[in-house]
């Protein structure tokens, strides 16, 4: 409950806190919302990965799924999936209601919902590999080594919203960021299992 | 390979830190036979269980599973999850409500407490929820490290005739353990 309420309420703190802290006018608070917005996605998912391995890794479930006939890359795979159907989604369902509801533009918002989808989708994939890296060692430590990862993600969001807001070009970074995370999905299964085996081992 | 063996290990060794923990150990085990791997503290009797389920990697030497190998495994850690209920608990590790496991819920004595969550049994009661999953198995090889630590004298009957019958039917048990049992077992001494 505390891994799936946790990450959904920082998301809605940031983005509450937003316009109660910031002085802009009612008409400028567009300005740096969709950059808060991709921190809080960034910083929520990597929030929710905090300890995605380390309870099972404690209790010793790691060790019976590894010896069982089930393939250990597709049980990560399919766990980070459910953390993205439990948090990613419910949070991009929030970006797309913060946005309308902060900066009141619709096309923005429907145009920014799919991408919140994939780019949350993409930080939970970089966060579970920075957390088997740091698995028993805690968490900073992985977070620390991909952030880097993540950060020309940040980038191609950035200069998406950019895009959109100049009627260029959306689709490309919408692609582009699709084709990222095509990758991401394939690769970190296989990683996160061998670097897991390897804690255990 | 023995094609009659479902486990088989060629003079394997392993080091900790630069030190030899053990060397040149050898066996098998078939279909029908108990190995007691047994030593002192620190002889690395779990890391060799390890070895055997393929978690831990031996230094030297090689160790061959039959391809018919299933296994299930209970060790140190008995893989509950201690903020949800036994029946919960049950559900996860995908043990159906049959007769079965009512019966040998009734037996263990965890009948009574299947809304209780696990943090609040006792380490006895625990170790015996976690012995269920070994208890319905359908795995050819059944592997325990320190089965019966925890265990009140009855309970230990009962997994040791439970452990003896499987034997008969033609599985295999691998254990490590330093409480005394009456199962019929090839011993591997670590010194």
């Amino acid at each position: 409950m505390r891994s799936w309420l946790g990450p959904i309420l920082l998301f809605i703190l940031i983005m509450v806190s937003y316009p109660l802290t910031i002085e802009f006018l009612e008409q400028d608070l567009e300005k740096g919302f969709y950059s808060l917005l991709w921190i809080s996605i960034l910083l929520s998912m990597m929030f929710s990965t905090e300890d995605i391995f380390l309870e099972d890794y404690n209790d010793g479930s790691l060790e019976q799924i590894i010896i069982s006939s089930t393939s250990f890359p597709f049980m990560v795979a399919k766990k980070i999936l459910i953390y993205w159907l439990m948090i990613g989604i419910p949070i991009s369902i929030l970006s797309f209601l913060f946005s309308l509801g902060i900066t009141q533009n619709l096309s923005i918002s429907l145009f920014l919902f799919p991408m919140a989808l994939i780019s949350s989708y993409i930080f939970l994939n970089l966060f579970v590999f920075g957390t088997a890296l740091s698995l028993n060692k805690g968490s900073v430590l992985g977070a620390l080594i991909t952030m880097p990862l993540a950060l020309p993600v940040l980038i191609v969001l950035g200069k998406s919203i950019i895009a959109i807001q100049f009627g260029i070009n959306y689709l490309e970074f919408l692609l582009l960021l699709l084709g990222c995370l095509s990758i991401i999905i394939t690769v970190v299964p296989f990683i996160v299992s061998y670097v897991i085996k390897t804690h255990l081992e | 390979m023995n094609i009659k063996s479902l486990v088989e290990a060629d003079n394997i060794a392993y080091k900790i830190n630069g030190n030899k923990l053990f060397h040149n150990i050898s066996f098998s085990v078939k279909k029908g036979e108990a190995l007691h791997i047994s030593g002192p503290n620190g002889s690395g009797k779990s890391t060799l269980i390890r070895i055997i389920l393929g978690i831990t990697k031996q230094i030297k030497g090689s160790i061959y599973h039959s391809k018919s190998i299933d296994i299930s495994y209970l060790g140190h850690k008995n893989a509950l999850k201690n903020y949800l209920s036994v029946s919960d608990n049950l559900m996860l590790q995908g043990l159906s409500n049959d007769n079965e496991l009512n019966n040998l819920l009734v037996l263990l004595g965890l009948k009574k407490f299947l809304d209780v969550t696990v943090a609040n049994l006792s380490y006895g009661q625990q170790k015996k929820l976690a012995l269920l999953r070994i208890f319905l198995n359908k795995s050819n090889l059944i592997v325990l490290d320190e089965p019966f630590v925890g265990l009140d004298s009855d309970a230990q009957d009962i997994v040791e005739k439970f452990l003896i019958n499987e034997i008969n039917l033609g599985k295999a048990l691998v254990y490590t353990s330093h409480i005394k049992s009456n199962i019929d077992s090839k011993i591997l001494n670590l010194k």
